[in-house]
């Protein structure tokens, strides 16, 4: 767990010190892609905790979600549809039902341990 | 995470309740999944302040055109002001009617960019920006541009400058600010940056034109174009030096218009 922490932080220090900055034009798919990502983790916790993870459904769903939560925003433009938003709208809910499950069940291992 | 006492029939910490993640290889994909998670986070961090940098800019666009309003109504009233003192003038001195035309002529002049003139304004000192550019970004985009330098004397102008140069090249009605490679035409002549604009007006009105929050100084910086901004008690704006032919405009004459 320590050293999936580590390599977030260290991603991050790389994302932040490396001279790449995106285009602005390509920013709002950057921005989908990362809350496909946070759903993803979100997701991958709560599975840990529910006892049924499995490392290739979660890497295969991290990256078919960021690669098509940005190929969705990509139509919209196409399309002339704000259609970002519903991937913006489907994940958040996501990301909350999720928050809520790995409570209950933090909340529940809490009880059951003490 | 929480940190927890453990107890004796739990071996695993208590957030590990299932199989899979304690395994080297899952922990090591999961390790790079969550660095480029990082990573795409960290760019998208970067490149937002960017974007909320434009909100009030409608907000200061909205001030500018009031601000221009009552501008040139001031300027109005200031004009009316001026003709009436001097038709107080003339009748009461009885000048002649070659003085006024005179007169007129002079105002004329300066209005035509003809005459070197002199008054209180502010020197606008442009320069390329100094930020490196990084890869993937166009480098276009941290150079001064023909617009940048019509967004700024356009400002200048509705803040009530009078007169205006370009690197000394008189601002007239038929100058052009194009863009010619590398350098800039200004009045036909090659003009290369920094680019140095005087103009003659009252300098707190014209310094705080350009320093609108918002405003064309702000939206510059975002790209690291610096603008300096100094306020003069004496600039002086060289008159036009160009030609003065005509080859297909022809005065109207008063009967032609009827």
């Amino acid at each position: 767990m320590w050293m999936i922490l580590a390599g977030l932080l260290l991603g991050i220090f790389i994302g932040f010190h490396l001279p790449v900055q995106i285009p602005q034009s390509m920013a709002r798919y950057l921005a989908v892609s990362v809350l496909a990502g946070l759903d993803t983790a979100f997701g991958g916790l709560r599975s840990i905790l529910e006892g049924d993870f499995d490392s290739a459904i979660f890497v295969s769903g991290f990256v078919a979600n960021t690669v098509l939560a940005a190929l969705l925003t990509y139509a919209g433009d196409l399309l002339g549809l704000e259609l970002y938003l519903a991937a913006v709208f489907a994940f958040g809910v996501r990301i909350f039902t999720n928050l809520a499950m790995i409570r209950r069940l933090l909340v529940k291992r809490l009880v059951k341990n003490r | 995470m929480v940190c927890l006492k453990r107890s004796s029939q739990a071996k695993r910490p208590f957030w590990n309740g299932g199989m899979g993640v304690s395994k080297r290889g899952t922990q090591l994909i999961l390790t790079v999944v969550f660095m480029i998670f990082g990573f795409m986070l960290a760019l998208q961090l970067k490149a937002r302040p960017a974007v909320t940098a434009n909100i009030s800019y409608q907000r200061a666009a909205e001030l500018t055109a009031l601000l221009k309003v009552v501008e040139e109504e001031r300027n109005s009233l200031r004009e009316e002001v001026k003709q009436l003192r001097d038709r107080l003038a003339e009748s009461a001195a009885g000048l002649s009617r070659e003085q006024a035309l005179r007169e007129q002529l002079s105002k004329a002049r300066i209005l035509a960019g003809l005459a070197d003139v002199r008054g209180p304004g502010v020197i606008v000192q442009m320069s390329d920006s100094k930020k490196p550019s990084s890869a993937g970004q166009d480098p276009n985009v941290y150079l001064i541009h023909d617009d940048d330098i019509r967004w700024v004397v356009n400002e200048l102008f509705s803040a009530g400058a009078e007169a205006l140069s370009i690197n000394g090249q008189r601002f007239v009605a038929t100058t052009e600010i194009r863009c010619a490679g590398p350098v800039f035409m200004i009045n036909g002549v090659r003009i290369a940056p920094p680019i140095e604009i005087r103009a003659i007006g009252d300098p707190q009105t014209l310094d705080s034109a350009l320093h609108l929050r918002g405003g064309v100084i702000d939206n510059l910086a975002l790209w690291g174009i610096e603008v300096k901004v100094k306020r003069e008690e004496e600039v002086l704006v060289p008159a036009y030096n160009g030609t003065l032919q005509f080859k297909y405009a022809r005065p109207v004459k008063a009967e032609e218009t009827q």
